[in-house]
């Protein structure tokens, strides 16, 4: 008898100090310079120690590509989860080479800086479905009520894809935390500073509620997968 | 539904032999587009110079990437991805989250070329049997 209990109480011990979730397919999501690459290398800076997943600029469609970080492994009260990171460009409905030349690019790089954006924002696209979980990164000093946002988020709850709504730039004076909770109502939004790691703490909890989301949801596809 | 050389403008009917055997350009690439909207697409690109028409193509050929044989036909969704003018895109992101094809298959060519899945493909194309 004792025999049994001190597996069981192992376990117990053991889950209860250190559950790793693993093979969790979490993207960063949302429109041109939100900040995602920025909460990508933050993340990537807190957790891996100063590797960056990507360039940031001024420049809006900086990040014209997917990139990938697998293996992030992030530790928030005795619990653990590894995850893919999948940074991915910015979504825009309108990509100008214009607005790009404003920043003092020359004309054919702006052009194929246009060019990449928008073969960007199909990849985006494209991998939505391959999310486990996803992170809406959107500047808190602009109006959340955009088609792109209500486009992404509609789509997300079509794929009942988990949602965390991050409202980025909170160091800034026009930042407006409420206006992004009020036009998402339905979902968590936690305000951060990804550039100054401003309220990560409260983020990597948010993090770890989305993931237990999304493991839920894929235990009932895995059940619904059996049933077939 | 009409379709448009991506190269010089021209315009022709779907049913336009043209479609299959290239235009009186050259090229094989077309966009298509609604019967309703051929007013609005004829003023926009009648104002292109030759030069517009040529960087738009090229752009075109970047965004569905290599991988796909251009002695064939191949049209292209003009709803989902407009080019208005070289490095002026606007995308109609409902229709790209619902993954309709941006690029359409052609009768005689046998081949669709969806560009969400030409992505993921290095070489070759995905062919319709």
């Amino acid at each position: 008898m004792s025999i049994l209990i001190i597996p069981n109480f192992f376990k117990r011990i053991f889950s209860n100090l250190f559950t790793i979730e693993k093979h969790i397919k979490l993207g960063f999501y949302g429109p041109p310079n939100g900040g995602k690459t920025t909460l990508a290398n933050r993340i990537t800076k807190d957790w891996l120690g100063g590797e960056e997943i990507g360039k940031v600029s001024k420049i809006p469609h900086e990040t014209r590509k997917i990139q990938i970080k697998e293996k992030v492994e992030i530790k928030h009260k005795s619990r653990s989860i590894i995850f893919k990171l999948v940074d991915t460009p910015g979504i825009a409905t309108k990509i100008d080479y214009e607005d790009f030349m404003k920043f003092g690019m020359k004309s054919k790089d702006a052009k194929r800086r246009a060019k990449e954006a928008t073969k960007g924002v199909i990849e985006s696209i494209k991998w939505l479905d391959d999310m486990d979980a996803v992170i809406i990164v959107l500047d808190s000093t602009q109006n959340p009520y955009t088609q792109v946002n209500i486009t992404i988020i509609g789509n997300l709850v079509a794929r009942k894809i988990p949602v965390l709504v991050v409202a980025n730039k909170t160091d800034k004076k026009k930042s407006n935390i409420k206006k992004i909770e009020a036009a998402f109502p339905e979902y968590e939004a936690v305000g951060i500073s990804a550039k100054y790691g401003k309220n990560m703490e409260e983020f990597y909890e948010s993090v770890f509620n989305l993931v237990r989301k999304s493991k839920r949801k894929r235990k009932k596809k895995k059940k619904r997968g059996r049933r077939k | 539904m009409p379709h448009q050389c991506v190269r010089c403008g021209k315009i022709y009917e779907a049913t336009d032999k043209a479609i299959l055997e290239g235009c009186s350009c050259g090229s094989h690439f077309f966009f298509f587009f609604k019967e309703n909207d051929i007013k609005e697409i004829k003023q926009e690109t009648e104002k292109l110079t030759e030069q517009e028409r040529h960087e738009i193509e090229q752009d075109v050929k970047g965004i569905i990437g290599p991988g796909i044989d251009q002695s064939k036909p191949v049209i292209l969704d003009f709803e989902s991805i407009r080019v208005k003018k070289p490095g002026k895109f606007e995308i109609d992101l409902v229709k790209l989250f619902k993954r309709k094809p941006l690029v359409y298959k052609i009768e005689e060519g046998k081949y669709i070329i969806d560009i969400v899945s030409t992505f993921q493909l290095k070489h070759g194309m995905k062919e319709e049997e």
